[in-house]
């Protein structure tokens, strides 16, 4: 997948606006939006959303998670943690992107919120990484991807997964000979207690 | 060259890696075939000629049931070698050890040969070891180009998968989306598309 294909999966997720206009209900073949009263918070795709806000037609509510305080706190935990913890969102790095991008002056401390996301992002870039690395080198037979984000999954694609291909293939060849010498090795002893 | 399946029978990468040559010794004498080793001038092959053949015919002329020539190890196959790459697999320039070293490496350790389990094995090891330098190159967009060079074609064609992807990820991270474009199965698609028959 492209970052761009993640990126419209993520825009199907739900945040809330504050229109300036009134208008009925959209029936849409995902679900009905709407209706729209001006000044009454509505919860919309983010794809509309953004839309709307292009066109100054509404103001984009952060969501819950985009917070400065609950964000240092995420930040905290991951740094503490081996492994990966839960992030707030599915698509925490691509909503961001897509309402900071958009939206930054309706968010409060955008500026901030958007260094902390990058740490959180690094950090758990660097995480994914080594534990890569260490997947390789003791040549696990499964991981655990819990907690790992779409965007994060993906840009390790296609280089993993055709990695532990190769190797693979690397390693039936040896176990096919091993066992061709094993059977080797059992039918000589056979023989030799047939003669003896 | 394409990574994460078999090769099928046309992959010109596999018809190349199995053209690298083998010295061979034949061990039984081999009738008007004395063309086959430049050197001499005898209509016949005589037992003991060392010649350099290729992999696809080493094997079938070496296997049990027809034992018509020994086959030798090459040198970068060989203990001294496999040695430097037990030592640190990192270091090596692979490109100059054979364009494709884990593939005819393959290979050979197909063939019933006493080093084959080492080198299969030696080849596992080499690839996990240097596995990490690859995706750390393939993730830094400053990469000096020329140290490419120094992988074996396998590990190049991880590494530009592995480039690509990184490239397309910094570009949304920096830009955002760009425009999707239509899969390449829907453009080459025959039929006549809904939107044609509309405008008839």
């Amino acid at each position: 997948m492209n970052p761009e294909e993640v990126e419209f999966i993520a825009e199907n997720k739900n945040v809330s606006i504050v229109p300036n206009f009134n208008f009925d209900r959209i029936y849409l073949i995902s679900g009905d939006v709407g209706p729209f009263r001006a000044g009454l918070p509505v919860q919309v795709p983010i794809w509309m959303a953004t839309n709307l806000r292009q066109r100054q037609k509404c103001r984009i509510m952060a969501p819950d998670w985009m917070d400065t305080e609950k964000l240092e706190q995420v930040k905290e935990e991951e740094s503490q943690s081996r492994f990966f913890t839960k992030m707030p969102s599915e698509h925490y790095m691509v909503e961001a992107h897509l309402l900071l991008g958009v939206a930054a002056e309706d968010i409060p401390h955008a500026d901030e919120i958007r260094t902390i996301l990058k740490d959180i992002w690094d950090m758990r870039m660097s995480k994914l990484r080594s534990s890569v690395d260490a997947f390789i080198k003791t040549g696990g037979s499964y991981a655990k991807l819990d907690h790992l984000t779409t965007m994060e999954i993906n840009s390790i694609r296609p280089l993993l997964p055709h990695a532990l291909d190769e190797l693979y293939k690397l390693q039936k060849v040896v176990r096919i000979f091993m066992s061709f010498l094993k059977n080797i090795t059992l039918q000589n002893e056979q023989y030799q207690r047939k003669v003896f | 060259m394409k990574c994460g399946s078999l090769p099928h029978y046309f992959s010109i990468e596999d018809i190349f890696a199995t053209q690298e040559r083998l010295p061979c010794k034949f061990v039984v004498p081999v009738h008007r075939l004395g063309f086959l080793d430049p050197s001499s001038e005898s209509e016949d092959i005589a037992v003991g000629t060392t010649v350099e053949l290729p992999y696809w015919l080493a094997k079938s002329l070496c296997c049990q049931r027809r034992n018509i020539v020994t086959v030798e190890m090459p040198k970068i196959y060989k203990e001294p070698y496999r040695e430097i790459l037990k030592a640190d697999a990192c270091v090596v320039d692979l490109h100059k050890f054979g364009l494709f070293f884990y593939e005819f490496g393959t290979y050979l350790s197909q063939l019933e040969h006493r080093d084959s389990v080492a080198i299969g094995s030696v080849l596992v090891q080499t690839f996990k070891e240097r596995f990490r330098q690859v995706m750390d190159w393939a993730h830094n967009s400053g990469t000096d180009p020329l140290i490419i060079q120094r992988l074996d074609s396998l590990e190049k064609a991880l590494f530009q998968e592995g480039y690509q992807t990184r490239a397309q990820l910094d570009a949304w991270l920096n830009k955002g989306a760009s425009q999707i474009t239509t899969a390449e199965m829907v453009i080459n698609y025959k039929k006549r598309k809904l939107a044609v028959l509309d405008d008839l």
